[in-house]
């Protein structure tokens, strides 16, 4: 099967590209890193089955950070036969510095022009023809976003040719990395870059190439080069010289005399006072757009399963038999009418959140603040996706430099209470105690944020290089990948936690069937019960909430062995209804989750996590419990 | 005089970035590299970052970068 692998600068519109042909399989954001991992899929040109790949986003083929080197791991050692080149035409002299490196790994490829629209709106006129002519690859303009240009795309795919010319430095510029790549032509066997590339890698100070090539006989050679070209300023500027010329002989800009629209927004989104307040006024407004477009719907479904529960009464007559149905029929009511009602707007509207391209303004906003928690503004967008799911959240850390960064982000996520957390606010403590209190736990959160992050700067050894991102201009998604989206994100409720809770229903109805509670509860006794003041019935509860959060507060009603959520009230305190939330919010992240942190940071990090989390949420309970009297 | 202490809504020529940061790198990917023009366009509060304009896109850094990237102001 043939392999094409969808290759670009950040935020080029690669994802979108992918999901427009192979299927909405790879989560497309308004801002630069929005994949970190690749993502595979199939499409059929010509009737003719192609392996396509999605891949993170990189400047070049030096890598920076762990998800650009991803990239460039899966172009060295993955077989693929076409790379189709994805470049923003309103941000052309950067792109072609990615295009001629691929142009140099000698591969069949194509050039996608994508974002034609916004070029034409920014007054960027391309001439296509004269594009393709200099670059010596075919260039197809796309709106990826519409789907436009993509039948042409695809056809010239199938017959992409290895690029005709090669990026030609100066005399003496060729000379020195001629030299260079002719000696590690003879001394280093079985590598993946093309000798030139790393030639000039290496003379530009890219480490992994320089150890490379310092390892062998060309050392001296490239001391040579180096100290001649500037350590490689020189190649630099000819290169970026050259991107410009192209640039200059193949499109005509003509500057809009006004300012855009998008700068105005700016100007108050950004703004030192004014944008903080926005910020502000956006996210409670999220929360209680929520909140009150959830909460009658739980109330309507809620009795609705109460009616269906009489019926069953009435017609099994098997004790055991009816409790398993019942068992299951509440299960899956409780995931139709209290998860999804909280569930689907808060993904609908993270998703929108993360479209529009609000998410690196907030990191510029945030940066101050974030630096006392020993990162940088750039950390705001995995916890900002943490309110969505902690994987993603945990993923996103790839995009940050340094380790101590990526463990303090990685810790701070699992802490953002993600949207299986937020059934258990709103559904339980917004819909017994009030919205108030939904607001008072979210403050809280953020508040026990800032606290472990600050200590954590403390504790943990290193710096961590400053921010650099490009601010993308705000997009509108279409409706139809935005809902798109949402189930994406929400498919894994649907596919993964009903199953188990169903399952978890069966266990449920069976220790009480059996009456097993007694040992059971026993175990979690001193804990729950001794010092956190909960029913110990919760412990089985909480133990499947590690598999999968979204459990949590279906399970709840069910292990204190009511008959009805709404029942709750009549079994928990005020109080202990505020205890098992702090706990929930804050312990042990599910095992998805604890998967993702092994995967970034290593088992220790994946300890270091749990082990932390179990402490703070410990902590965080009993103090709930001491003091939640006082406001209640 | 260093990007630091340019003032917003100014022009300036980048003239060099300082060896040994560790961000050159990226800036340079980014299309900042010595000769081209930048427009300061704000400061965030609290020795936040700064915003850039190059070539019509917006580029957020630092202000440890700015310190480290040698400007001068285009009249
Ligand atoms: N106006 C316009 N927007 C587009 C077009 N193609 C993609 N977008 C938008 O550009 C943004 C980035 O798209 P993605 O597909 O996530 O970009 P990517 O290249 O996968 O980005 P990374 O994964 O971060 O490298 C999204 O908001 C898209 O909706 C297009 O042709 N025109
Ligand atoms: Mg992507």
């Amino acid at each position: 099967m043939t392999t094409i692998a969808l290759v670009g600068q950040p935020n080029c519109g690669k994802s979108t590209l992918f999901n427009q042909i192979a299927g909405y399989k790879s989560l497309a954001a308004n801002f630069p890193g929005a994949t970190v991992t690749y993502t595979k899929g199939t499409t059929y040109i010509d009737n003719e089955l192609v392996e396509v790949i999605d891949l993170p986003g990189t400047y070049s083929l030096s890598w920076y950070d762990d998800a650009e080197k991803e990239t460039v791991k899966a172009l060295f050692s993955m077989d693929i036969d076409v790379i189709v080149n994805i470049i923003d035409a309103s941000m052309l002299i950067r792109s072609i510095e990615l295009t001629l490196e691929l142009m140099s790994l000698e591969r069949p490829m194509v050039v996608a022009l994508n974002m034609m629209d916004e070029a034409k709106k920014k007054g960027i006129y391309i001439d296509v023809e004269k594009l393709e002519e200099i670059l010596g690859i075919k260039v197809v303009p796309i709106i990826a976003k519409k789907g436009k240009g993509i039948k042409e795309l695809l056809q010239n795919i199938k017959d992409a040719k290895k690029p005709r010319k090669r990026c030609v430095y100066s005399q003496k510029v060729e000379e020195r990395i001629k030299e260079l790549s002719e000696c590690v032509d003879k001394s280093i066997k079985g590598e993946h870059w093309p000798s030139k590339l790393l030639a000039i890698k290496a003379i530009e100070g890219f480490k992994p190439c320089e150890e490379l090539v310092g390892r062998t006989d060309c050392s001296p050679i490239l001391k040579i080069a180096k100290g001649e070209l500037e350590d490689g300023m020189v190649i630099i500027n000819q290169r970026h010289a050259l991107c410009m010329n192209i640039f200059e002989q193949s499109s005509k800009v003509k500057k809009p005399k006004k300012r855009s629209a998008e700068s105005y927004i700016d100007d108050l989104l950004m703004h030192p006072i004014v944008g903080y307040v926005f910020m502000f006024l956006i996210f409670i407004g999220i929360f209680y757009a929520v909140f009150t477009g959830g909460a009658p719907i739980e109330n309507l479904v809620m009795g609705l399963f109460d009616d269906i529960d009489g019926y069953l009464a009435t017609i099994i007559h098997n004790r055991l038999a009816f409790s398993i149905v019942k068992g299951t029929v509440d299960g899956v009511g409780a995931a139709m009418g209290i998860a999804l009602p909280y569930l689907l707007p808060f993904l609908f509207i993270i998703s929108l959140l993360e479209d529009v391209g609000y998410l690196p303004r907030i990191a510029y906003l945030m940066d101050s603040t974030m630096h006392r928690m020993g990162v940088h503004g750039t950390s705001v967008i995995p916890f900002v996706a943490g309110y969505g799911c902690s994987v993603p959240a945990i993923m996103a850390i790839r995009i940050l430099k340094s380790k101590k960064e990526k463990y303090i982000s990685a810790f701070l996520a699992s802490l953002v209470p993600c949207s299986a957390r937020t059934t258990v606010i709103m559904g339980l403590v917004g819909y017994f105690l009030g919205y108030m209190y939904v607001i008072g736990l979210y403050a809280f959160n953020l508040l026990i944020i800032m606290i472990s992050g600050m200590i954590l700067k403390k504790m943990l050894p290193g710096i961590s290089p400053e921010m650099i991102i490009d601010i993308p201009p705000y997009r509108l998604p279409t409706i139809k990948t935005l809902l798109l989206k949402t189930w994406h994100k929400v498919k894994d409720f649907v596919y993964l936690a009903i199953p188990m809770l169903i399952i978890g229903s069966i266990v449920l109805t069976l220790i009480s069937y059996y009456q097993l509670n007694g040992y059971i509860n026993n175990i979690f006794k001193p804990v729950l019960s001794g010092f956190l003041g909960l029913p110990a019935a919760l412990g089985v509860v909480l133990i499947f909430g590690i598999l999968k959060k979204e459990l949590t507060l279906i399970m709840l009603y069910q292990a204190l062995g009511l008959s009805s959520i709404s029942m709750v009230s009549s079994a928990m305190s005020p109080t202990q209804m505020l205890t098992f939330t702090v706990f929930v919010i804050f312990y042990i992240p599910c095992v998805a989750t604890i998967a993702a942190i092994n995967k970034e940071l290593g088992a220790k990090g994946g300890l270091f996590v749990t082990l932390g989390t179990t402490v703070l949420a410990l902590i965080l309970a009993f103090l709930t419990k001491l003091f939640a009297p006082l406001f209640i | 005089m260093k990007l630091l202490d340019a003032e917003t809504e100014k022009t300036y020529r980048v003239v060099s970035i300082e060896g040994g940061c560790q961000s050159k790198d990226r800036l340079i990917k980014l299309g900042i590299l010595p000769g081209v023009l930048i427009i300061l366009k704000r400061k965030a509060p609290l020795r936040g970052p700064f915003m850039v304009n190059l070539n019509g896109s917006d580029i957020v850094i630092g202000r440890g970068i700015a310190s480290k990237i040698e400007v001068e102001e285009i009249l």
